[in-house]
This record gives structure tokens, C-alpha cells and sequence, in this order.
């Protein structure tokens, strides 16, 4: 068969002609809202409201007016304001992340690997939560901040995402691939239950924790009503606030919008790319 | 190949948290027993964090600052209401120099209301600076329904008198006043007068007109020159509201909606859907378009707003020293006046150094001695405009403006702002001008004009009420 | 599976250990708000000091008469109608023609198809927002074709707003789908596919013959999240059409934002009431997914 495969290669990719095309325009459809961004953040706002698809030369002013604008956002001077407001929300992020990945993957470890009748039941309630719409817990969110004397501290912007229903069914549907039996030896062993959390598990489950990572970085990343609400202080301000600064007012600059936008989504396609492989097979375990 | 790059991701993610004072190691070197003490060991890990943010400079994590001569303000607009901010801290910093105002910029007026509403409703203040710049057709209700949220200024030492009592309006409630006003809403009608000399036209001739003059005139601008006399964005947006105060009359009767059955404004919204139709006023679909198509990209000979769209006109440098600016039409054919948008300063309720605040807002905008140069720097920096009638004196306000041919328009400005009638307001001022938007879309398409506003005033009703 | 019988008391302790910390903070960050949350929907009045309404279920039998929120209820529906089975059939079909192994530069296409999932949400309507603008790409390069002879107002026009939402989220999830697919797809043995070539089925058989039916859970889960998420869409309404022109795009999360912090006083009683509603049609649709496409036992 191999033989037979060999010869109608040539045959094979002519009739594979279809899917390139197909797959061409769909790529080009993709990338061009992103190519796009990258032109308008090198053009004035005239060119860019004009749909002007090629590169300018106005990167440095827009770039200069974007550190202007970040200072003006924290009173900072000389230009380190972007660079405080990307350390803010890398910090957010990856804070949010660290503890939302363990927290959720012991919880999977948990609901799988020492499942019963009352734990499947508890994640069908659980999984409820994930109905529950944003805006109307709010304002019951808000007030209990307030009440535990939390707001304006990174954990007003990160407890109410830690413990995701999502990622718990990710990890949950995951640990079906984590075999039992090898728990059961390495109690013979003599190796208590957390230990074997953090030995056996964590090291298995390496692409799992890869692609959530992915997922909930992005979500913290992006979040922007709730932060904006229990994170009062200027110091604290986020990428996003920063693209919202920037594109209200009565005049808006396109040109310096746009490389905020790219400043904004450069740090999430770069952990995507450099985690691409792990998050396809950490879904993939998470699909079985 | 793989774990090299997971274990530099994760290096690199653990450096940042380092880098910015965060305790390392959340999660990965803990071994405590339970989940639970897991979590709170980590919790204590970080509990430095804001402590270490906090320290680049002397300030509280709440809404308001520790240094006794600071105070801090949340504002937007970083080319308008963020220069006179910084002019005012100038202004005052000369008769007190320690003093500092730290400007925390939103993205827009929302973002104060919210935050005014959290902290109302969750009783807890400690979000709010020590002022904030609110939006005007909104106070009233806000201070009405959050009333621990702010604190009043009777006792600031303010003369009201000098400044417009349409603008007082707004921040005065139950006979107390409230806010400093910042600016000027007062609508101008500016037209190009190049563009009307070549139809026959002088300035005094749209000046003290009817409106069905207007249309006249505006059909005549449109045949000759292909330009509309004026845009607006959205189904009319503010021009229901602006022409209605011309007439010395308000949407509103008793805080209830006055549109169905009011003839007034059925004249009114008429001369609006005859405009659009006859295409003397140009209807954009959104803002962007309004300023940057239809004023900056030279398709209109006119514009009636609020004056804080001089500076957007003044972008298209090319029609420099074509421009004037004249009082409103008006169904009779008296000079009208009208206002449109604006924001006054307030102090929170959570604002401990209330005497300072108070100070620094009658030293600068309350016009103190610090007004002038806060009003002059304000208009220079940010093209903002007083109501305040004293601060109008200064030099900077009688100058001819090169743009508008010369003509001295900030001081005709301010004198308009004081024959704008007081009219009455309504929170619910977005809502009418949303619905009554979209009677004028439904009229233009076909619709009958009076069944039009029977929807609009019932379902206005209907939102009104709880 | 079950491993019942090698259960101690000491492991059964430590499950419930394990699962306790995610387990509280669920409860304490979504339950417990959201009971407070139906509580304050039969109240009236500023949240400072909210009174009950009378009678006590009036803020819900007013939705029944809101025009603005029945129409933003339409306008959801409408998006989850015509974009979700768009985007999901669009996601299966790029994941079986991605996972043929013949396919040259699969890596390369993969990603580029995922990209826009690594753009934030604010960013890309901004993005749109300007693609689409009156004078913008869009139309100039439209005009250039001559497909168009004058600049169509494509956020000002009910029927062309809608459809650059529908675009948009298009755009923006069906590579994230794709993953999901394609890595379902990873977990069917190939040789199925193989034996399937080798009967004669075409493309279009194999893909409703053997791809769909084996993706079905796949299918069920992506099918929950993206109900789940249009009847929540919010970023998108806000920022590409602000719900307009009059309300024509507004999604229900918008209108239930507006009534609460989005315009003038909040109305947290209602707007609560409100956001109710849209948890129990969340909740019925998945229900109805759920047990339409259950396969298990």
C-alpha cells in the first residue's frame, strides 16, 4: 500500500488542489485584519481612516505619542509608563494563571482520579456556575470586595476567576488519560496522595497545563470590566484600559490606537506561538 | 525542545512577577498539606505585592492620596479636560507650591458614573479621588439617588454670580451648589462665509432667522456649492435638544417627557427631517464620521454644536480665517441661544481634605485670583472655554482668532453663555435623545411625525418608570 | 475505571481535599453572588438602600413589555442562529481538510487559521470598526472592483451592522473551534479514514460519514461553549456598533449593562431580573444540547 502511496503522490496533492485554495483564502482572511494592524500602526489617523494599506512612516511618532499617553495615564515621566502598564498586566496575568492552573488541576485531580457518585454530582453543580452571566454578579462581587477590604489589590482582580468551571472539566476530561494503576503501585510505595500530586501528576499532565495556561492568560489578558471596577488607583491601570483611554475622547488618533492595540495583543500571540504544540495536545487529551 | 521552552516560558513568567516586587514561587515550591492552606500560603506570598507597587511614590491604594497637600482627580479627555487640569494645578501651585493634583485619566465620562455608582451602592467610597469631573445632564439624579457620594460647596466661597446660571443649573440641587463648572456648553453656529459670499450671503444674514429662512438659504448653499449647512451625527443626535433651548423650551414638563402633542417640537423636528431630506443637513452614522467626514473632511458649510467642536473644525486648516461663528435660528426669528454637553468639577465623599479641594476650586475655576491664568492656559492647551464671566476678561479672550477671520469668538462665547435659557433636565436625557433619534430615522423614512412621537414619549414613559 | 473497592477513608479524605479549594471559590465567587443577585431583582430603588418591589415579581413580568429588551433578545438569538452553526461547520471542515496528512505546510496553516484567537477582544473591533468604516478598506477596495458605486454605510445599516458582527465573531472563533476539532480528530485512529478511501467514499461522505458522528461529543461541548457564549456576547455590541442604529445590534448583556452601569442612574433591581432571565435560557439550551447529544450509557 505504502508502494501504491508512493507512486500517486504526484496524484494526490493534484487532487489535494481544492483544500490549498480553500485553505489560502481562509488564511488570507485571518491574517489580514492582523496585517492591517501593523500598517495602521505606522500611519496617521487621516491615512488610516482613509484605508490606507501599506506601511507609513509614522511608527516613531505613534510609538512617542503611545509612551506620551501611557505616562499621562500613570504620571509618569520619561517614557516608562508602557512599560510599568505591560509589567501591570503580565503581573495580573500571570499571577492569575500560576493560581488558576493549580488550583483547578488539583480540583480535576480530585473530581477524576478519586471520583464517586457525590463528587459527579458536585461538578454538575459546578458546571452551573458557567451559565452564571458577568454583569449580574457584579455588583454582590463589588460588595464583598469592598467588605474584605480587597479592592485595589490584585487579588479584587484575580479571585473571581481562579476557580473556573472550564478549567476544571479541562483538567477533569484530561486525568481520564492519567492510568490509576501507577497510583495504586506508588501507594505500595509509600508515597502519600499530595506527593503524588506534585510528582506523578504535574510532570504527566505538562500539555494540559500548557494549553490552560494558554486559555487563561488570554482571558486575563484581555479582562477588562471587572478590573476596571475594583482597580481604582492609576497606578494599577492595564493594557486595556490603555487601549480604552485611547480610543475615547472627542478626537481620536487612529494611528497611535492601533499601536496600542499592537503593543496590547503582541504578548498573547507570542505565548501562543511558543506554546502551540502543548496547547494542541493538552485539547486533545481534554477531547477524548 | 519542548520542555526548553515551557521551562523559559515559565522562568520568564516567574521574572516578571519578581521584577514587579511579587514574592516568586506562587504555587510551584509549596508543599503545605491541604489545598486550602495552599492557597492561603500563597496568598500570604503575595500580600507584598501592592505594598512594593506602592512604592515609587507616596501613594495610597485608594481613590485618594496620604500627602496632605495632594489631591487627585479622575477626568477624561487627554486633549480637553486633562489640560485644564493640569493649567488649574499650575495655577494654584503659585500661592500654594507644595501643592500637587494627580489626574487619573478614564476613558470616558462612563467610567466616573460607574464608579460613583459602585461606590454608592456598595457604601464603600474608598474608590473615589478626591474630585471628580462629572458630566452635567446626569448630576442631578446622581447626587439625588448616591447623595453620600459628594460633598457641597456653599461653603467654598465661590461668587455664583459670576458665572452662567444655564451652567449653575445643571450642579445645583435643592438650592445647593455642587460642582465647579470647568466648560462652556454654549452651542455655536459657525459658518463658512466664504461659501455664503458666494451665494449672496453675509454672516448677518443667517443671524436672528427663521428656520424656514434657514432652509431656504441652506437649499440655495446646497444647489450652488453642493455642500450642506450643517451635520450631525447619529438620527439628529442633540439638534432636537439644542433648537427646543433656543426657544426657551425643554423636552421635559414636571420630569416627565413633553414631545407628543407638543407643537413646538413638532415644528422643530420637522425643520430636521425637511433638512435631511433636502440634504441641507447632513446625517452621519456615527461620530468619527460626523467630525472627521463631514466638518474635517469639507463636506458642510456650517456646524451647530456645543463649542468644544471649534477645535475639531479647526483641523482642516485649509478653510482658516473662513470661518464665523453666530447665534442660533429660531422658530420666530429672534437670535437664539443653546448649550450642549459640558462637565463641572465635584468633591467626593470621600475626600478628607475637603478644605484644600475647596480652595483649589475657588482659587482656579471658582474664579479666584489663580482663574485667569488657569481659564487662559486652559483654553490655549486644551481649547477649553469659561463660563466664569470675570476669568473672560483676561487679554487671551478678547483676541481675534486668526481661524475665524478675526473675529473675537472666546469672549463672544462667554457673553452667549449667559443669555442661554435655563431649561428643565432630565436623567433620562440620553434615553429621549436615543429614541427621539430614531422617530426622526422612522419620520425621514415615511413614518407619520405625530404617531412617531406618541412611540417615542410611550416608551420613554415605559423606561421611566421602576 | 472505578477503582470503589481500593477507596480508603484516608484517599476518599484527600479527594474531597483536592477538589475543596476550586470547589469553595466557586460557590463563594459565582453562587453566593448570584443568589444575592436574585434577591436584589425583586428589590427596587439605588443599591445603597434597595426596597422590594410590589409585587414582589414585577421587575420580571416588565420584562415581558420591554420593547428595547425583546429586541436585543431577537438581535442575540439571531447572531446565535445564523454565526454558530456558520462558524462550527466552517471549524470541523478546516480541521478534516488540516488533519489529512498529505496536506503540505499543515503547522503553517494551523496557525495562521488560530491567529485571530490571540488578539484581544477590544482589539479586534477596533480593528473591524475601522476596516468598516464608511471611508475605510473595506469599501475603497469594494469601490476599486467596481462592486460597489458608492461607499455602503456598513455599521450604520441595520442589516450590514449585524452582518459585520456576524463576520467578526466568525473571524475571531472558528480557529479556536478548529483546535478543538482537529484535536478530536487526532484521537480517531487514521486507518478509519484509510479503510474509507479505499471503499470509495468521497470527501463530502467521509466528512458526514465518519468525521461528524465521531467528533459528536466534540461537537456537543463546542456547541455548549459558543451558546454560551453569544447569549452572553457583549464586547462586540459595545464596541463595533454601540448597539446601534436604534438598538438594531444590541445583545442582551449589552441592555442588561446599560441597565445597570452603561446609562444614567442604575436600575440594578431590573437589570438583576434581567440577567436572571438570560441564566435560565443559558441554562435550558444547554440542557436541550446535552441531552440531544448524549452518547454515553
Amino acid at each position: 500500500m505504502t508502494e501504491e502511496r508512493k507512486m500517486n503522490k504526484s496524484a494526490i496533492q493534484r487532487r489535494l488542489i481544492p483544500s490549498y485554495i480553500f485553505l489560502i483564502i481562509v488564511c488570507f482572511i485571518s491574517v489580514f485584519p492582523i496585517y492591517w494592524m501593523l500598517t495602521a500602526a505606522t500611519n496617521n489617523t487621516y491615512d488610516v481612516s482613509q484605508g490606507k494599506i501599506f506601511f507609513g512612516t509614522h511608527a516613531v511618532e505613534n510609538y512617542h505619542a503611545l509612551l506620551q499617553r501611557a505616562d499621562d495615564t500613570l504620571n509618569f515621566k520619561g517614557g516608562k509608563g508602557l512599560w510599568k502598564i505591560m509589567g501591570n498586566s503580565f503581573l495580573y496575568a500571570g499571577v492569575q494563571t500560576i493560581l488558576c492552573i493549580f488550583i483547578c488541576s488539583l480540583a480535576g485531580f480530585g473530581f477524576e482520579l478519586y471520583h464517586d457518585k457525590k463528587k459527579d454530582r458536585l461538578f454538575g453543580v459546578l458546571l452551573l456556575a458557567m451559565m452564571i452571566p458577568q454583569v449580574a454578579t457584579l455588583i454582590p462581587l463589588f460588595r464583598m470586595m469592598s467588605s474584605m477590604k480587597l479592592l485595589n489589590t490584585v487579588y479584587a482582580f484575580i479571585l473571581p476567576a481562579i476557580s473556573t468551571p472550564f478549567m476544571i472539566m479541562m483538567f477533569r476530561q484530561n486525568s481520564r488519560n492519567f492510568p490509576p494503576d501507577i497510583m495504586e503501585a506508588a501507594r505500595l510505595d509509600g508515597l502519600s496522595e499530595i506527593a503524588m500530586f506534585f510528582r506523578m501528576y504535574m510532570p504527566v499532565m505538562k500539555s494540559t497545563y500548557a494549553a490552560a495556561a494558554v486559555i487563561t492568560f488570554m482571558n486575563a489578558w484581555n479582562a477588562y470590566m471587572w478590573p476596571r471596577a475594583v482597580m481604582a488607583d492609576n497606578r494599577a491601570a492595564t493594557m486595556q484600559m490603555l487601549i480604552a483611554n485611547l480610543a475615547g475622547g472627542y478626537t481620536v488618533d487612529y494611528g497611535v490606537l492601533m499601536m496600542g492595540v499592537l503593543f496590547c495583543s503582541v504578548p498573547t500571540m507570542v505565548i501562543f506561538f511558543v506554546l502551540q504544540k502543548q496547547f494542541a495536545e493538552g485539547i486533545t487529551g481534554s477531547v477524548k | 525542545m519542548k520542555k526548553k521552552l515551557l521551562s523559559l516560558l515559565l522562568v520568564s513568567a516567574m521574572a516578571v512577577s519578581v521584577f514587579a516586587g511579587c514574592g516568586g514561587g506562587s504555587g510551584s515550591s509549596d508543599t503545605s498539606d491541604t489545598g486550602a492552606a495552599e492557597e492561603s500560603a500563597d496568598a500570604g506570598e503575595e500580600a507584598e505585592a501592592p505594598a512594593a507597587e506602592a512604592e515609587e511614590e507616596t501613594v495610597n491604594l485608594g481613590g485618594t492620596s496620604s500627602d496632605p497637600n495632594t489631591l487627585t482627580v479622575a477626568a477624561w479627555d487627554a486633549n480637553f479636560n486633562i489640560p485644564a487640569l493640569q493649567a488649574a494645578e499650575k495655577a494654584f501651585q503659585a500661592s500654594n507650591p507644595d501643592f500637587k493634583l494627580e489626574i487619573k485619566e478614564v476613558s470616558a465620562s462612563s467610567d466616573v458614573e460607574n464608579a460613583v455608582t459602585l461606590a454608592g451602592s456598595s457604601g464603600d467610597m474608598s474608590q473615589l479621588p478626591d474630585i471628580v469631573l462629572f458630566q452635567d445632564h446626569y448630576i442631578q439624579n446622581y447626587v439625588k439617588n448616591y447623595p453620600d457620594c459628594w460633598q457641597s460647596l456653599e461653603d467654598s466661597g465661590i461668587d455664583w454670580n459670576d458665572f452662567g446660571a444655564e451652567k449653575l443649573s445643571y450642579s445645583t440641587i435643592d438650592g445647593a451648589h455642587y460642582g465647579a463648572p470647568v466648560d462652556n456648553g454654549t452651542s455655536v453656529f459657525a459658518y463658512r462665509v466664504d461659501i455664503l459670499e458666494e451665494c449672496g450671503y453675509t454672516i448677518d444674514d443667517v443671524t436672528g432667522i427663521t428656520w424656514d429662512r434657514w432652509l431656504e438659504i441652506g437649499r440655495e448653499v446646497k444647489e450652488k456649492t453642493g455642500k450642506a449647512l450643517m451635520s450631525m451625527d447619529h438620527n439628529g443626535d442633540d439638534l432636537p435638544y439644542m433648537m427646543m433651548q433656543a426657544e426657551g423650551q425643554s423636552q421635559w414638563k414636571d420630569g416627565k417627557p413633553n414631545i407628543a402633542g407638543n407643537d413646538t417640537y413638532k415644528q422643530i423636528i420637522n425643520v430636521i427631517v425637511t433638512g435631511a431630506q433636502d440634504g441641507v443637513i447632513l446625517l452621519c452614522n456615527d461620530w468619527t464620521e460626523y467630525t472627521d467626514t463631514s466638518i474635517i473632511g469639507d463636506q458642510v458649510a456650517g456646524v451647530f454644536n456645543g463649542n468644544w467642536i471649534i477645535p475639531t473644525i479647526e483641523q482642516n486648516e485649509a478653510a482658516s480665517g473662513k470661518w464665523e461663528i453666530t447665534t442660533v435660528p429660531t422658530l420666530s426669528g429672534s437670535e437664539g441661544y443653546a448649550a450642549n454637553g459640558g462637565s463641572s468639577l465635584y468633591i467626593t465623599g470621600n475626600c478628607e481634605k475637603a478644605d484644600l479641594a475647596k480652595q483649589f476650586l475657588a482659587y482656579t475655576f471658582g474664579g479666584g485670583d489663580g482663574a485667569m491664568a488657569t481659564y487662559d492656559d486652559a483654553l490655549r492647551n486644551g481649547g477649553v472655554i469659561t463660563t466664569c464671566v470675570s476669568a473672560s476678561k483676561s487679554d487671551v479672550y478678547q483676541e481675534g482668532v486668526g481661524f475665524f477671520n478675526d473675529q473675537a469668538i472666546y469672549s463672544k462665547i462667554v457673553d452667549m453663555g449667559t443669555h442661554v435659557p435655563t431649561i428643565e433636565q432630565n436623567d433620562y436625557h440620553y434615553d429621549m435623545r436615543e429614541l427621539v433619534g430614531n422617530a426622526i430615522t422612522n419620520v425621514i423614512n415615511g413614518g407619520d411625525i405625530d404617531s412617531e412621537l406618541e412611540n417615542a414619549q410611550s416608551e420613554l414613559e415605559f423606561r421611566m418608570e421602576e | 475505571m472505578n477503582k470503589k473497592s481500593g477507596v480508603t477513608r484516608k484517599q476518599e479524605v484527600w479527594g474531597w481535599a483536592f477538589l475543596a479549594p476550586a470547589t469553595i471559590l466557586i460557590f463563594v465567587m459565582s453562587f453566593w453572588p448570584m443568589i444575592q443577585a436574585f434577591i436584589m431583582s425583586l428589590k427596587k430603588g439605588p443599591a445603597a438602600n434597595m426596597v422590594w418591589q410590589e409585587p414582589l415579581f414585577k421587575n420580571y413580568t416588565r420584562i415581558l413589555q420591554d420593547k428595547t429588551f425583546l429586541t436585543s433578545m431577537g438581535n442575540t438569538f439571531l447572531y446565535l442562529i445564523i454565526e454558530v452553526p456558520i462558524m462550527l461547520i466552517l471549524a470541523i471542515l478546516l480541521a478534516q481538510i488540516l488533519n489529512n496528512r498529505d496536506l503540505k505546510f499543515r503547522g503553517g496553516f494551523r496557525t495562521m487559521v488560530f491567529m485571530p484567537c490571540a488578539v484581544s477582544l477590544v482589539s479586534y473591533a477596533l480593528i473591524f470598526k475601522s476596516l468598516f468604516a464608511t471611508q475605510g478598506l473595506i469599501n475603497s477596495a469594494l469601490m476599486h472592483l467596481h462592486i460597489i458605486s458608492e461607499n455602503i454605510n456598513w455599521l450604520g445599516t441595520t442589516g450590514t451592522a449585524r452582518a459585520v458582527i456576524i463576520m467578526g465573531l466568525i473571524w475571531r472563533w472558528t480557529g479556536y473551534n478548529m483546535v478543538f476539532y482537529l484535536a478530536g480528530l487526532q484521537n480517531i485512529e487514521y486507518s478509519v479514514y484509510e479503510a474509507a478511501k479505499i471503499d470509495g467514499a468521497n470527501g463530502w461522505k467521509t466528512f458526514w460519514g465518519i468525521t461528524v458522528p465521531l467528533l459528536r461529543p466534540v461537537i456537543v461541548m463546542t456547541f455548549i461553549m459558543s451558546i454560551n457564549g453569544t447569549l452572553q456576547l457583549f464586547d462586540e455590541s459595545v464596541n463595533l456598533t454601540n448597539g446601534g442604529p436604534s438598538n438594531s445590534t444590541i445583545t442582551m448583556s449589552h441592555y442588561i449593562w446599560n441597565q445597570s452601569l452603561g446609562v444614567g442612574v442604575a436600575k440594578f433591581g431590573y437589570a438583576s431580573a434581567l440577567a436572571f432571565v438570560v441564566f435560565i435560557m443559558v441554562g435550558i439550551l444547554a440542557f436541550i444540547n446535552l441531552k440531544v447529544g448524549d452518547t454515553r450509557d
